[in-house]
């Protein structure tokens, strides 16, 4: 009788138990990436695959002169681009090294390729880093505009988390924290900057080096910079910054910064003239999340170096008459004023930004919509986008992403090269 | 004799309320002492760990995600995903009620709240960078079960996540096996499930898996699961804002 109870235990119970085993272990089970203890080289990126369809802005100055010379283009025009990004990080015991970069394909025989980033540091401690090369950096709190970002690479505003150029420059952290007290911790960052090469395409003067400083502080619950840039020929400028969470739902932030020095170009009598613009530029912001798990980013911004509605319309008009003049000469000139001296991506003096996220709508999984304005409060005029977003599966997104611009022919969104942009985004991550 | 009457009966209120008082405390202490137990079974000290998160959706489909985390004292949490590789790289610091995510795309850390969720499905950024239960709750209550203690915990602060949170803690170990989350209304928000309980070497012997859902979320389900939960000590400078860039060193 034992002898059977035992027989069944081991032929039944025993088997049960090892695959009930062997079934829990496999549901709670997962690989861990590998850990190297030596060198690790690591690759990641992403391919972004646009598709856009624009209707372009017959009255707009831009319009006329970036495609001055070609065929009459139809009303509408489409646009089939890929952005291909590419990321490599080295890392062994102290020593990194990090390239990014960015090709661009646009049409067979056309490759674009941009280093974004390419540097490599030494991290002594947590407390101490230095490093040279290639480097964006991104100070400042403000989501859309940032103006204590002296070092920044002036972001889109219309897409703010998009991948930019870094900056030749050679870098030192010092990071520290403390256990009790007003300051919880402190780092201060210095970066200098010297020119990019323009003579030959590989030298620049010494002395046209510039330099910043920034000192951090985290004060109880706050964040607080103070930065400063210094440079020959160059504005200096003072900021400071700050961001907190006033309730678990409710943050805000704030940007100040005063340039002394600091010339900006203005057309006056059909010329480049350079105006001195000295004063504060500001920031304020908030991000609210509300019940409905919508989050909100208002901001307020104040671009003291901006033009006025008088100035852009000289501006409009000087491009205008050049445009009207069909000489090539003038137009090459007012081509290249526009890559140079208004190149900004916001070139008046105040602005609205405000957006509005939700993920996953009416339980759509995997989705996500959203929907932000720039309102410019100077002329009136302002760009509305809403957005669409998609994760099939992961590391993939599709992005339905339309534009359209507003305002009269005069102001700064009335007067862009396209009235009106449908963009597609098929985005994949590797 | 009413008067006498009246003196007696003020006189045994006044010892009730002294004995009430006293029990009420006797009890309190006794809870946050269970519960700062708890809290060392489960985060012992400064301690690094990996974890899998599994979003399972009502249509079966399930999204997934991998942490390296590292945390020390009661209050400093810092965070590493390492896949899926749409959000590799991301990492995320909270430091009491401060919480920050680095995008290495955007290039710089930005303050976002507890209530938000970077990672979707049940679990809330608070969720995912928890720290210790006794850094945010109080003890008001303790019930013995026949095999487990039962806390009411309160929430110390107005910010916190959770306005009460009702636990159940094994009598003989300390381990807890259930916590559910309550809004100040009263409403049960979250279920979380404390399962496989798994010896991690060095003396950590905690659950493994936390299953969590939510009435608000029907048909959703997440599960965390623990692995090489390690004591290492950090120095403070590794959980602040200009360290996660460099989060990936300490792997």
């Amino acid at each position: 009788m034992t002898i059977i109870k035992y027989s069944f235990l081991s032929c039944r119970i025993i088997p049960i138990l090892f695959f009930w085993g062997t079934a829990f272990a496999q549901d709670y089970d997962f690989d861990i990436p590998e850990e190297e203890e030596k060198a690790k080289i690591e690759f990641s990126g992403n391919l972004d695959a646009r598709w856009a369809v624009l209707q372009t802005n017959k009255s707009s100055p831009f319009y006329g002169l970036n495609f001055f010379g070609m065929e009459k283009p139809d009303e509408y025009l489409s646009q089939y681009r890929l952005d291909f990004y590419f990321n490599g990080d080295y890392s062994y015991k102290q020593v990194g090294f990090t390239i990014r970069t960015f090709t661009e394909y646009t049409h067979e025989g056309s490759i674009d390729l941009f280093i974004f980033e390419l540097f490599g540091n030494l991290n002594f401690s947590p407390r101490l880093t230095m490093g040279i090369g290639k480097r964006r950096y991104n100070w400042g709190k403000g989501y859309a505009f940032n103006p204590v970002g002296y070092v920044n690479t002036e972001k889109d505003p219309e897409n703010p988390d998009l991948a930019l150029a870094g900056k030749s420059s050679a870098f030192i952290y010092y990071n520290r924290s403390f256990s009790s007290g007003l300051i919880q911790n402190l780092t201060f960052s210095t970066i200098i900057l010297p020119q990019e090469a323009y003579i030959l395409d590989k030298y620049a003067g010494l002395d046209s080096t510039s330099l910043a400083v920034k000192l951090y502080l985290l004060l109880q619950n706050i964040d607080l910079d103070f930065m400063v840039f210094i440079g020959k020929n160059q504005p200096q400028l003072y900021g400071m910054d700050f961001s907190t969470n006033l309730m678990e739902n409710f943050e805000v932030h704030g940007e100040v910064s005063y340039a002394n020095n600091e010339y900006t170009p203005v057309i006056q009598d059909s010329m480049v003239q350079m105006t001195n613009r000295d004063g504060f530029s500001y920031l304020l912001g908030l991000r609210y999340l509300n019940d409905l798990n919508i989050t909100f980013i208002a901001e307020y911004y104040h671009n003291n170096s901006g033009m006025t509605n008088l100035e852009y319309e000289n501006y409009l008009n000087f491009l205008r008459s050049n445009l009207h003049s069909l000489e090539t000469e003038l137009i090459s000139y007012s081509k290249s004023i526009m890559t140079t001296n208004f190149r900004t991506k916001n070139l008046m003096r105040d602005y609205i930004y405000f957006k509005a996220s939700l993920p996953e709508p009416f339980d759509w999984l995997y989705s996500s919509v959203s929907i932000f304005t720039i309102y410019n409060v100077n002329d009136n005029s302002f760009v509305l986008s809403p957005q669409i977003g998609y994760k099939p599966f992961t590391n993939s997104e599709i992005l339905f992403w339309p534009s359209f611009f507003f305002g009269d022919y005069n102001s700064e969104y009335g007067s862009k090269q396209f009235k009106n942009k449908v963009e597609i985004w098929f985005r994949f991550y590797f | 004799m009413h008067r006498y009457k009246f003196f007696h009966i003020l006189i045994f209120f006044f010892i009730a309320s002294i004995i009430w008082a006293q029990e009420s405390a006797t009890t309190e202490t006794k809870g946050n002492a269970i519960l700062k137990k708890v809290d060392e079974i489960l985060t012992p000290g400064s301690v690094e760990f990996y974890r899998k998160l599994i979003n399972e959706e009502p249509n079966g489909n399930k999204k997934e995600f991998i942490f390296y985390s590292v945390k020390k004292d009661r209050d400093k949490v810092a965070m590493l995903y390492l896949s899926p590789a749409s959000d590799k790289g991301r990492a995320t610091l909270r430091l009491g009620e401060n919480m920050w995510l680095y995008i290495p795309n955007v290039g710089k850390p930005i303050r976002i709240t507890s209530l938000q969720s970077v990672v979707g499905g049940v679990f809330n950024n608070a969720d995912i960078m928890r720290l210790d239960y006794s850094a945010e709750y109080d003890a008001i209550n303790l019930e013995e079960g026949t095999a487990d203690y039962i806390l009411g915990l309160k929430a110390k602060t107005r910010t916190v996540s959770y306005d009460s949170l009702k636990m159940w803690v094994n009598k003989k170990n300390n381990i807890v096996k259930k916590v559910e989350c309550y809004a100040a209304s009263g409403k049960l928000l979250k279920t979380l499930d404390f399962k496989n309980v798994k010896d991690f070497g060095k003396g950590i012997v905690r659950p493994a898996v936390i299953e969590t859902t939510s009435p608000l979320y029907k048909g959703f389900k997440s599960i965390l699961i623990y692995s090489k939960v390690n004591r290492k000590n950090f120095p403070d400078e590794v959980f602040s804002i200009n360290f996660l860039p460099r989060l990936s060193e300490l792997r």
